[in-house]
């Protein structure tokens, strides 16, 4: 017992220090940060650069939320990643430009930003909701333009002011985590002026909004890109806002401007070094 | 006379009715302890239940044997193999960073530590077990992930990064398991081996740990249950990505990283392969339980 | 002193005059350079306790720089304003996700005490240890927590949520816990009816009184500390979990009020890994993180606190 014990440890260990010593620097030296599957940034992300989902290059790393994207840029040199322009952090990673125009509010909403997408919000076909209604209302009036034009672009032309209408009750919205931060200021800009309303905003990813609101455990989901042909089969949908996506780089990176082209080649694995996309990184 | 005939029956009268209670609360601790077994049975069911289509679908082969884990392409591909592995290496990863740590310091507790010490040194690992996974996590990814980046290169997000974090993590167990196994072995066999001569060490190592060998496999085999269960912190900081690493500076997908990355979307076959992914954890864990109870059984 | 006499004379120390005791060298001392030399001497055993210094001074060390890292993050980032009754945007006040999380703790505690509580008493005080029943209970209590939290997430989603239609809902976390919490309670008041020395029970049984009678005003009482230190370990439990909560408590991000037992509403800990996974309030996260800490560490102090007074009442 003991001696095969001994033994299974001792060839676990010499894996493990073979692996070790094997698989060093073998892979090139682009960190590529993607997010998972559900995330409807990913979704969006890699349609826009013209990626099936299993074209993603082997190895990329798939982070869970945005903060994890953000903090693995700002942390290895040589990676890049990309997050909802409404989640940017100047002050921790750098943006590049796209095809030569910068990643800005004011570039997504005269389209010359190639990486944007919708923020949708969707509910169950057929269902009614008195209070959701409301608050639609309320997203797309004079008010909640302020609240969404500080980061994002809002797409509705000549708003009305929205008056309360004196509900009660409680609204669940649930889904993409690159809504949720503008969903919770809109949540809360409603509750001001609805006393009697609680709107619970649970942060997930598109996928898990989408499914949840056709189920209808949720009355309204959040998706971070368009609804796929099998989710509006099922859902009714509109978009709040529109977003840009944001390709980040570390602070270090020398490079400002990677073209669509350029960018499919990194996610695909075409590209392994940053000298592929003519990017030489200042010697040590 | 009378009297006492009518108090005798009403004692009989009182001892039956007391018999009745004994008897209902006795059927009542029965089935709390019945409640025990349900529980395990309803997991079990509902588990394996919505586990079945993905398995009859997929074939059970296939699933543990495949190699691409592509679920939202328009042929999906489910094959947890990438994951499966991806727990093993994390878990060797953490037990070869955790186990021997933890043994020594639990061996320093028992026999080395002043007790003035001991008071600080105790509620410390303590803390450590009490702090939440999550907070692990983030540590992880702010402190642990960038110091392999510059060491090993790519994202640091590895089997190197999550091993270290997870071997952190199960120190508690390890150290306060295996240090009552210690002290639970008789104090003679140490004088006995000192008084013949050996060493403090020798006594501690040759002596002391072989006599609390079931309580010492216990500490590890517990900390390995932890270790393959671990979700919010590994996802963190194992990078995901649902291949097979080349080194421990690459990045993999753990069993429950991919349920907690895609259960909430995941919707018909998918959903139903990753709960098949949560039944495969949970033989993981029945055949852990049952290794314990092994080792507890022969110890007896 | 005669005693110290006698062992001076077997020294051979003693001259037949006056002792100086202080000049008496004890034979089982060691002074450090006796130490050394038996190291120097022994390789081996000095390297072995070189490690086990190093391991231990590495577990001290990488407690302290958890520590030390949570706080220094964290402390800076406190305010009064995190501990205002509402949550909202601007204050990230912790009190309704802090009552979310005892709401919960509450009521799988109210389901789980009754049932661990009972099943230890039977399986202490009615069966005998070699019954093939009991085996199965033990077996079935060692495999609930060995199960590990995204199981009992995937299964609470599953059959609470789904089967019994509560929806995400700090009932349906409430149940879960609670089945997470039965090994735990059962453990801990298991330990305690056997830490009861017998002769309470001969005690009572000789005074006439029932079975019945014995456990609940004889045993019960006595292993009130064991069972309130499994209470206050179920505690902690919860205030920890992340995986099992997520899928059946749900996650809202804004925190804005208590929730209602059929309402969303997520604890501490899911708070916080809302906030750290979405990113921009990464500092007000890691003071979350040290309250949360706190909390953990008082809760834990308790129960190791009521756990050594049950073990001082008896031994």
């Amino acid at each position: 017992m003991k001696k095969i014990l001994m033994a299974a440890a001792s060839a676990v260990l010499a894996c493990g220090i073979g692996f070790a010593a094997v698989g060093c620097g073998t892979n090139g030296d682009i960190v590529v940060i993607s997010r998972e599957s559900g995330s409807g940034t990913r979704g969006a992300f890699m349609e826009l650069i013209g990626l099936e989902d299993n074209e993603l290059v082997a190895g990329a790393d798939e982070a869970n939320s945005t903060d994890v994207v953000t903090s693995s840029v700002e942390d290895a040199e040589k990676a890049i990643g990309y997050i909802s322009l409404g989640s940017l952090d100047t002050s921790r990673v750098k943006a590049v430009q796209v095809d030569g125009v910068d990643a800005s509010v004011a570039n997504v909403k005269n389209d010359t930003y190639k990486l944007s997408r919708p923020f949708n919000v969707a509910w169950k076909k057929g269902s009614t909701n008195e209070l959701r209604d409301d608050f639609l209302k309320y997203v797309a009036s004079e008010q909640a333009q302020t609240i969404i034009s500080a980061d994002y672009i809002f797409n509705v032309e000549d708003a009305e002011t929205y008056t309360p209408a004196e509900l009660s009750g409680t609204l669940t919205i649930g889904g993409s985590s690159s809504v949720t931060k503008l969903m919770q200021a809109l949540a809360e800009g409603y509750m001001e002026l609805n006393d009697g309303v609680t709107i619970t905003v649970t942060q997930s990813d598109s996928g898990t909004g989408m499914t949840d609101a056709a189920s209808g455990s949720i009355d309204l989901g959040m998706a971070s890109r368009a609804l796929k042909d099998s989710e509006k089969e099922k859902l009714e949908s509109t978009a709040i806002a529109l977003d840009g996506i944001a390709v980040i780089v570390n602070k270090e990176n020398p490079c400002t401007n990677l073209t669509v082209e350029q960018l499919k080649k990194i996610y695909n694995g075409e590209a392994k070094n940053w000298s592929d996309v003519d990017v030489t990184f200042p010697e040590k | 006379m009378a009297e006492k005939v009518v108090s005798g029956a009403e004692t009989l009268k009182r001892r039956q009715k007391a018999d009745v209670k004994e008897l209902l609360m006795k059927i009542i601790f029965i089935i709390a302890a019945v409640a025990f077994i349900a529980a395990v049975a309803v997991i079990c069911i509902f588990i394996f239940a919505q586990a079945y289509p993905a398995i009859r679908e997929i074939g059970l082969f296939q699933f543990l044997f495949g190699t691409h884990w592509w679920p939202t392409i328009d042929e999906p591909q489910f094959g947890i193999a990438p994951m499966i592995v991806g727990s093993c290496y994390v878990t060797a990863g953490a037990l070869v960073i955790g186990v021997p740590i933890g043994l020594l310091t639990a061996a320093f507790m028992a026999f080395y530590c002043p007790k003035g010490i001991y008071k600080v040194m105790k509620p410390a690992t303590n803390i450590l077990a009490g702090i939440p996974s999550i907070v692990y996590g983030y540590f992880g990814l702010r402190v642990i992930v960038p110091m392999i980046a510059d060491i090993g290169g790519g994202s640091g997000k590895s089997i190197l990064a999550a091993s270290v974090v997870l071997g952190i993590m199960i120190l508690p167990t390890i150290i306060s398991v295996s240090e009552n196994a210690l002290r639970a072995v008789p104090k003679n066999y140490f004088e006995g081996a000192v008084a013949l001569g050996a060493t403090k060490e020798r006594a501690i190592f040759r002596t002391m740990f072989p006599a609390a060998k079931s309580g010492v496999m216990t500490s590890v085999i517990l900390g390995l249950g932890r270790v393959i269960g671990e979700t919010m912190a590994v996802v963190m900081i194992c990078g995901n990505s649902a291949v097979f690493p080349d080194s421990i500076f690459d990045g993999v997908r753990t069993m429950t990283a991919n349920i907690v990355l895609e259960l909430g979307y995941a919707e018909g076959l998918h959903r139903s392969a990753l709960i098949a992914t949560a039944a495969v954890l949970f033989v993981f864990i029945l055949i852990i339980t049952l290794l314990v109870s092994l080792i507890r059984k022969k110890a007896k | 002193m005669a005693e110290r006499v006698k062992i001076a004379r077997a020294c051979g120390t003693e001259t037949g005059e006056e002792t100086d005791i202080s000049q008496i060298v004890p034979i089982n001392r060691q002074s450090w350079k006796d130490k050394l030399r038996a190291y120097t001497n022994k390789p081996f055993s000095m390297a072995a306790m070189l490690l086990v210094m190093i391991a231990a001074a590495i577990t001290v060390g990488v407690v302290l720089w958890i520590l030390v890292y949570t706080l220094l993050k964290g402390i800076p980032n406190l305010r009064w304003s995190m501990f205002e009754w509402k949550w909202t945007s601007s204050n990230f006040s912790v009190i309704p996700a802090l009552f979310n999380t005892l709401i919960i703790a509450g009521l799988s505690l109210l389901m789980a005490v009754p049932v661990g509580v009972f099943a230890a008493i039977f399986m202490v005080e009615y069966a005998k240890s070699t019954n093939v029943f009991v085996k199965i209970v033990r077996m079935a209590a060692e495999t609930l927590s060995g199960i590990p939290s995204i199981v009992y997430g995937i299964f609470g989603r599953i059959f609470f949520v789904d089967f019994l239609g509560m929806g995400y809902s700090l009932m349906a976390g409430s149940l879960t816990m609670a089945i997470m919490m039965l090994p735990l309670i059962m453990r801990t008041t298991e330990e305690a009816l056997l830490a009861v020395p017998d002769s309470f029970r001969e005690g009572s049984f000789a005074l006439g009184a029932g079975k019945l009678r014995t456990i609940f005003v004889i045993l019960l009482p006595a292993a009130m500390s064991g069972i309130i230190s499994g209470i206050i370990l179920g505690l902690g439990r919860v205030m920890g979990e992340t995986a099992a909560l997520i899928y059946t408590a749900g996650a809202p991000v804004n925190a804005s009020s208590i929730a209602g037992l059929g309402q969303p509403g997520c604890t501490l800990t899911v708070y916080l890994y809302t906030m750290m996974t979405e990113g921009m309030h990464v500092g007000e996260a890691w003071a979350t993180a040290v309250v949360l800490i706190v909390l953990v560490v008082l809760i834990n102090g308790a129960a190791e606190f009521v756990g050594n007074k049950l073990k001082k009442e008896y031994n």
